[in-house]
């Protein structure tokens, strides 16, 4: 049989904390005022990247907050194991988890996933000749759904950072990663060659919880709702 | 080449698991509570083989688990056979052809295990036991009530009294799409942004219908909050006849069984994409799986004439085990060698498990406890070892 959970983990009673996932770095600190108007208030240290605790009680007693990698929110909110996250939409796109509701668009975050190639390649041959294609990302569904939807096979190189390293040090033709300026393409000799998807920030929630705890999670949700409209 | 090491005998395929005591006997037990329960209330069971014919397994409401099921070859007859992966469209087949003539209603149950050929990440399980009741030739909310009312009867039995049902309408929204006239990729954008409840995108694929998505979309949630979002859209023809079921199902439900939980969400629609009418699934407060699944579905084939309305509700026995109170397993005591049989029974009888020596040993109880006994038979009564000493 499979190694059983601690039955706590699962206890389902009123008093038990929400869970809200905060992803770290960028989009933490642009959270902050959303948070403030939805009436969220955790301890201090929550937004304090050296702190090493990693859940924070708020002021009130049925939230938690946990600061997770921006990938892992999603995970996180997918298998249950937190009730309410606040997620890129790129990241939404990569995993595309059926156990994930993503009710409100927070406008947070703004961004783009983009292809980008290096600046002599770019445009040089005909796209639509292609069979397949090289390309290093650390969205391996996004490129290969990408270039699928236009008969291409896309051979994906997962990688996790430096991406604008690759196709200069011949790993791959393009990169397909998250674009905020440009200025990082622009300083490794890339440029952008086409917008795949707009990406904003999400209030998302798992779809369990929400049909269990229709009133707690709810009420979250409209708090947030709320919060938008008063920005 | 290089030397693997061989592999380690005790590796399953992904997916799939070894049932151990006590485990597998509160399995077997449960399952009987919840056939006992089906019984009690005029479900007779049925036991449709493990394969079949292909083109019988995935007709009707079987296509949903086409991509789902294993299949072979059948060196007899040359002919594709699938390994159900769901048993409803089993007793689908046998209520249309071999059961065609018996009286309706008929009331179907069901027990038994299904494959599929690839878990999910949330749910890896390949190998799904399910039970379940299917009530065949009756298109009332009666019938749809009467489904939810026998499985949360039959959840109770196994010590779960505090589960929640969740009614949706899977057609509601592909028929206000319809009525609205959305197709091509619009209406793919639009039927994904309401099944990831993404608001801002149903508004912005919805054109006119967004507003009444959007309000159906925040009416998800306790029964009499979604329903009276659902009269207040005034929905026009076939949407509106759907909107009255559900309200109609959950007022037969309440009248049965005032304190069951339910839940309405007017615009999901995912499952297995056969049901026509009010769907179910059946949750557990704080745990993330589902305990069960149904709905109305068309049974038979529509081409020939012989459809008829039903609708059913079937459990996962698997998912249940995990949510339900633990079960006391019977107590095991030890016997020396040569114990009389009719002693054996009589212990038998009162609820113990007799584990009797099969040669004579010198410390019994030290044997007892070794075999992971209990208690011990001393001087022809059932005596508590201590399991300290």
């Amino acid at each position: 049989m499979t190694a059983p959970f601690p039955a706590s983990a699962f206890a389902p009673d009123a008093t038990t904390p929400l869970i809200l996932a905060l992803p770290k770095g960028r989009i933490l600190s642009e959270c902050g005022p959303l948070l403030a108007r939805a009436g969220i208030v955790p301890s201090p240290d929550y937004a304090d990247e050296d702190s090493r605790r990693l859940r924070f009680p708020t002021e009130n007693p049925l939230l938690d907050v946990v600061r997770v990698r921006p990938f892992d929110v999603a995970t996180f909110v997918a298998f249950g194991a937190a009730h309410i996250g606040i997620c890129g939409a790129d990241v939404l796109m990569e995993f595309d988890y059926p156990e994930v509701y993503a009710p409100l668009d927070l406008g947070i975050g703004r961004c783009r996933v983009s292809v980008a190639e290096p600046v002599e390649t770019a445009g040089m041959d005909d796209s639509s000749r292609w069979s397949q294609i090289r390309v290093a990302s650390k969205y391996p569904n996004i490129a290969r759904r990408h270039y699928a939807s236009r008969g291409i096979h896309a051979e994906v190189v997962h990688l996790n950072g430096a991406m604008e390293l690759a196709p200069g040090l011949g790993l791959c033709r393009v990169i397909v990663d998250l674009v905020q300026t440009g200025s990082t393409l622009k300083a490794n000799g890339l440029v952008e060659t086409e917008v795949i998807a707009p990406v904003t920030s999400r209030l998302i929630v798992n779809r369990t919880a929400l049909k269990t705890q229709p009133e707690a999670v709810g009420a979250w949700i409209a708090k947030f709702r709320a919060a938008l409209e008063a920005a | 080449m290089t030397d693997d090491l061989p592999p380690n005998p005790a590796l399953l395929p992904a997916g799939l698991l070894d049932l151990l005591p006590p485990e597998a006997e509160t399995e077997a037990s449960a399952v009987e509570a919840l056939m006992t329960v089906f019984a009690a209330h005029g479900y007779q069971r049925v036991k449709p083989p493990l394969l079949e014919f292909e083109d019988s397994l995935l007709a009707g409401s079987g296509i949903a688990v086409a991509d789902q099921t294993f299949r072979l070859m059948d060196p007899d007859s040359q002919r594709m056979m699938g390994l159900r992966a769901d048993t409803t469209p089993q007793v689908a087949r046998i209520a249309a052809t071999r059961l065609g003539r018996v009286p309706r209603p008929l009331r179907l149950s069901y027990a038994g295990q299904c494959l599929r050929v690839r878990g999910t990440q949330l749910a890896p399980e390949r190998q799904v036991a399910q039970a379940g009741i299917e009530l065949i030739g009756h298109d009332s909310p009666e019938a749809d009530a009467e489904t939810v009312l026998v499985a949360a009867e039959a959840l109770a039995a196994v010590g779960l009294t505090r589960v929640s049902f969740d009614l949706t309408l899977p057609m509601l929204v592909p028929t206000l799409l319809d009525d609205a006239g959305i197709t091509g990729p619009n209406r793919v954008s639009l039927a994904r942004a309401l099944d990831r409840k993404d608001a801002a995108a149903v508004t912005r694929h919805g054109g006119a219908l967004a507003p009444v998505l959007t309000e159906l979309l925040l009416a998800a949630g306790p029964a009499d909050r979604a329903l009276a979002a659902l009269a207040a859209a005034k929905l026009p023809a076939l949407a509106g006849i759907l909107a009255e079921r559900v309200a109609a199902t959950v007022a037969a439900i309440r009248a049965a069984s005032p304190d069951l939980r339910l839940t309405v969400d007017p615009v999901e629609f995912r499952g297995f994409r056969y049901e026509t009418g009010v769907s179910v699934t059946v949750y557990a407060p704080g745990r993330h799986e589902e305990l069960g699944r149904g709905g109305r579905y068309i049974c038979g084939d529509q081409a020939s004439g012989t459809s008829e309305p039903a609708t059913g509700l079937t459990l996962y026995p698997d998912a249940i085990l995990r949510v339900a109170p633990a079960r006391q397993a019977r107590p095991r005591i030890f016997v020396s060698f040569g114990t009389d049989r009719g002693m054996l029974a009589a212990l038998q009888s009162d609820g113990f498990a007799t584990v009797a020596a099969l040669a004579a040993v010198s410390d019994e109880t030290a044997e007892a406890n070794r075999l992971g006994c209990s208690h011990i038979l001393r001087a022809g009564n059932a005596a508590l070892i201590n399991t300290e000493g």
